[in-house]
């Protein structure tokens, strides 16, 4: 009985992610061809402009249904969407940058995937534990001292943009101190390999990008958190286990933490979407190569097909880490698990 | 037989501060609890008897606060006790089974591990020993062994309940105080505990204070009973001399508003419970009292010792 | 409406007059330093015209080469002035009425889609609930700001209230959110069954009863609103995107990082902008805090038993 929900909830779930992403990226499909504006007639009147060359309407019509063709955006709506798909699921081609003519996006993308996962697992992880771990102590503490100025502070700083941190953090100890590197990932000296060299390079430029992420994250989660460990302390079962003798840690860890935990994990896939959004940014300010700067300059180029591919993407990767997320909620929480009376 | 002062609650206030001023929930409140015996605690809803009960066991919060007042247990004031010398003493010695039990059980771990916890923090036993003592308690209470197995939601009302007890007295502690123990249960379910709660005295001599404002449950189990009203007590005695004779004009309405079988009609008590925030002047239940005199209006009564066994806080009962 | 309900009708206006006085002698800390900074950054959003004519005289603050560029902070520049010669002062309060006006304007709107939809997804309960909340939810996982970014990309010239609209449209969800799960609890409640036992009709209900204990959601929500637009239109300046005709914080902000305004260390360019970005956000932020902290029913401090 138990173990036959649990395998429904799985497959239901599962289903719903399927049909969210296939929605998303159909709604994001869509945007794309609906806006105003032909984007290719505008890359090619760039082109012509920066070749000095005068416009030729014919040629421009030739040239255009050339890289139409080549784009893949020749026919309606339909058909284009059938054959971009067709292209993603079977072939994984997501098509050929504009801008680096004749690289095909997915290669830009798994050039910049790996660092913007890294960047984004170490400081999500971190954030997330330890705004949690510091929300609860200062949520038993409520009405001390410590309380008060932590959670001020952490008001303070987890309204704050992360790449407005960036901004600042930069000032400080790029130009003021100038103990660290303002931009990329690695040295430009250096070439990647796996040495001790290169890995030590890699995270003394991930400092200051993971610090403006970290910073906000880690405030946002302690009040979260704290908010939720007063709510727990009014609940009966914290008063009986007070009531009980219990000593402080075993309270705190055991029915405190434990109960808390559960909101948080829901609240972590939720705030995954925008936390993606703002690490886009963060990667933006500090030239770092992930896939926020790659999307960012695509859309300065207007490099259509990787602006397309970025988003389709993000958008796949949000999804299934938040399914990823949600599958392991069952394995806390006992009451999904063992679905009672 | 001797009788031994267990715990004695002396002057007790507790109240809750807000911007429109204190409530006082328990003004003044003092009683003696005694060795072996079941002692009830009656009295409507908002008389004061949870806080009460909150108050002796140390488990008031902010808002609320210890004015004054003295609880005494084995020579020493509970109140003056360092939080680790309290802690100590919960559990072992003094045992709490909350209202709405159904909520007091971590819905996160198993119900095991929840018995298991209050022995280990208290104990130096093993954990394989205090596992067995958990089970062997709720054989005890009559659950089936595969409970401890379980999580709080795959258990019903009756059963969490009973769960509460056998932790409240997995370290066969000396006083276990019961705050609305039947409310939110079936009747049956309801006779279970109750027969439960008196074997706790029956069989191991523990003392149990029982907090109802159920007058079925204190006529089933207690030996004496107190009455409280607007945060005083006002009447304490024997329970047969108290319902076959009551002194106090509101005990006399509460047990006339017991509905019996044969009577065509219940009488009840007029007048609407007063509020903590502001107290009637003189005796608390003026108001709503048939007999109230000049006397009861201004000056407020003690509670005074109207015979050997029994003490009422009433003008009329000289 | 008839008669009785016209009378509870004033009564129920007077009842909120008073409750909210009551309630905002209650205010806590966190409230009240919110409302203040609040009420600073509106001043100097109304006031800007005012300030910048006293600086500038007539000129727009975004023109360029009035004053010679880079000047450092002194008596006649109290912040300097930027690359192109202009008053970093008169510009960063222009950018921050704009920054202001949008996020209140997109805030409003945005809200009120929200409240709207989170009113009857959570009243009306059912199909309308499924579908209503499917959608929130489907806005609220998915990370809508690429598909901003796209918008944006191809809109170069854009009026005020177009731009709120399309904010509003990607950050109602927020809003509808929290007040769809504070109907539901209080749809729950024992005075909306009498309500509906005394034969109000649904408006009534909605007037009479629900309102008052909503009140301060809506507040929540206009506020998360807020911060949400504020967060996306300065996000898409930051990169270039948006309106080129609408000089906000983040504009400003792009500029300065196109400047290399950060590296080169020249903070006063860059100092107005944060400080009145980080304003922004704090003060709806406290606000908010404020406002659960009062009216949440878990965190209230309880009174007798």
């Amino acid at each position: 009985m138990k173990r036959r929900s649990l395998v429904t909830w799985l497959l239901t779930r599962i289903g719903w992610y399927i049909l969210t992403l296939w929605s998303a990226v159909t709604v994001a499909f869509i945007t794309f061809r609906l806006v105003p504006g032909n984007p290719i007639g505008a890359y090619v009147t760039q082109l012509m402009q920066q070749g000095k060359y005068e416009i030729n309407p014919v040629e421009a019509e030739k040239l255009i249904n050339e890289y139409k063709k080549t784009f893949g955006l020749e026919g309606d709506l339909l058909t284009q969407y059938i054959c971009y798909f067709k292209e993603v699921i079977f072939h994984h081609n997501l098509g050929v940058s504009f801008i680096s003519f004749p690289t095909p996006v997915q290669v830009l993308i798994i050039r910049a995937l790996p660092w913007t996962i890294a960047l984004l697992s170490e400081t999500t992880v971190f954030s997330w534990l330890l705004g949690n771990i510091i929300g609860i102590i200062v949520g038993w503490k409520r009405g001390t001292k410590v309380d008060s100025v932590v959670t001020s502070l952490a008001l303070v700083f987890s309204q704050i943009p992360y790449y407005i941190v960036a901004v600042v953090l930069i000032l400080l100890f790029v130009y003021i101190t100038g103990t660290l590197p303002p931009r990329g990932a690695y040295s430009s000296t250096l070439y990647p390999e796996f040495s001790l060299t290169f890995f030590l390079d890699v995270a003394y430029h991930a400092v200051l990008p993971s610090l403006s992420l970290i910073l906000v994250g880690l405030c946002g989660w302690l009040i979260s958190m704290r908010s939720l460990a007063v709510s727990i302390l009014g609940e009966d079962y914290l008063l009986f286990a007070q009531a009980k003798g219990l000593k402080e840690h075993r309270i705190l860890s055991r029915y405190l933490f434990r109960n808390a935990l559960l909101p948080q994990i829901t609240g972590l896939a939720i705030a995954l979407g925008s936390i993606v959004n703002g690490a886009y940014l963060v990667e933006y300010v500090f030239n770092y190569p992930g896939m926020g700067y790659l999307f960012v300059t695509a859309l300065g180029r207007l490099d259509y097909n990787t602006i397309q591919g970025c988003v389709m993407l993000t958008i796949f990767t949000v999804l299934t880490a938040i399914l990823l997320i949600d599958i392991t909620y069952p394995l806390l929480d006992p009451r999904i698990r063992y679905g009672g009376e | 037989m001797e009788k031994v002062k267990l715990l004695e609650v002396k002057n007790l206030k507790v109240y809750y501060n807000s911007i429109w001023g204190d409530y006082k929930s328990v003004d003044d409140v003092s009683f003696i609890a005694y060795e072996g015996e079941v002692l009830s605690i009656a009295g409507e809803s908002g008389c004061g008897k949870s806080t009460l009960v909150d108050g002796i066991l140390g488990l008031i919060k902010p808002p609320g606060y210890i004015p004054s007042g003295e609880v005494i247990f084995e020579g020493k004031d509970l109140l003056k006790l360092s939080s680790e010398e309290l802690r100590k003493i919960r559990w072992t010695k003094i045992a709490y089974v909350p209202q709405g039990a159904m909520n007091s059980l971590n819905p996160v771990i198993k119900i095991e591990e929840q018995m298991i916890d209050s022995i280990l923090d208290h104990t130096n036993i093993s954990r394989e020993e205090a596992r067995k003592l958990a089970i062997s308690r709720l054989k005890e209470v009559g659950l089936p062994v595969e409970v401890a197995e379980m999580y709080p939601h795959e258990l019903s009302g009756g059963m969490k309940q009973r769960v509460i007890i056998a932790t409240a007295i997995a370290l066969k502690p000396k006083l276990v105080i019961a705050d609305e123990p039947t409310t939110a249960l079936d009747v049956v379910a309801q006779k279970g505990i109750l027969q439960l709660l008196r074997s706790l005295k029956e069989d191991y001599g523990i003392t149990v204070i029982v907090v109802s404002h159920d007058f079925a449950v204190h006529a089933q189990i207690a030996d004496r009973i107190a009455i409280m009203y607007a945060g005083k007590i006002v009447e304490v005695g024997p329970i047969y001399d108290v319902f076959k004779n009551p002194l106090h004009p509101y005990t006399k309405g509460l047990i006339s508003s017991i509905p019996v079988i044969g009577k065509s009609y219940i009488k009840g008590i007029p007048g609407l419970a007063p509020s903590p925030l502001n107290w009637p002047s003189g005796c608390r239940f003026h108001p709503r009292c048939p007999f109230a005199s000049e006397k009861c209006r201004n000056v407020e009564p003690i509670l005074k010792e109207f015979n050997s066994e029994r003490y009422v806080a009433c003008h009329l009962s000289r | 409406m008839n008669n009785l309900a016209r009378f509870n009708l004033a009564k129920q206006v007077k009842l909120y007059i008073t409750k909210g006085i009551q309630d905002i002698l209650r205010l806590n800390s966190k409230l009240k330093i919110g409302m203040l900074i609040l009420l600073v950054i509106s001043a100097l959003a109304i006031l800007e015209p005012v300030i910048n004519q006293a600086i500038l005289g007539p000129i727009s603050p975004i023109t360029p080469g009035i004053f010679k560029p880079l000047l450092k902070p002194s008596r006649e520049h109290l912040l300097g002035t930027d690359l192109l010669g202009r008053d970093l002062l008169a510009l960063s309060l222009h950018g921050l009425k704009y920054s202001f006006l949008i996020g209140i304007v997109a805030g409003f709107l945005s809200s009120f889609i929200g409240i709207v939809i989170g009113f009857i997804s959570g009243y009306k309960g059912g199909i309308y609930d499924s579908i209503l909340r499917t959608i929130t939810d489907f806005m609220i996982i998915i990370p809508t700001w690429p598909i901003l970014a796209i918008l944006a990309t191809y809109i170069k010239f854009m009026r005020i209230e177009g731009l709120a609209m399309i904010l509003a449209i990607f950050t109602w969800p927020l809003s509808a959110r929290i007040i769809r799960g504070q109907v539901l609890s209080l749809k729950e409640r024992p005075y909306v069954d009498l309500a509906k036992v005394t034969n109000l009709s649904d408006f009534e209900i909605i007037f009479l009863e629900l309102m008052p204990n909503i009140l301060p959601y809506i507040g929540v929500g206009i506020g998360n609103s807020v911060i949400g637009a504020v967060l996306a239109e300065t996000g898409l300046e930051v990169i270039g995107l948006g309106p080129g005709n609408i000089v906000t914080l983040g504009t400003l902000l792009n500029w300065a990082l196109g400047f290399g305004a950060v590296i080169m260390g020249n903070w006063n360019i860059l100092i107005a902008p944060v400080l009145f970005l980080i304003s922004i956000f704090l003060s709806f932020n406290l606000v908010n805090v404020g406002l659960d902290e009062i009216y949440n029913p878990r965190l209230k401090k309880v009174t007798g038993e």
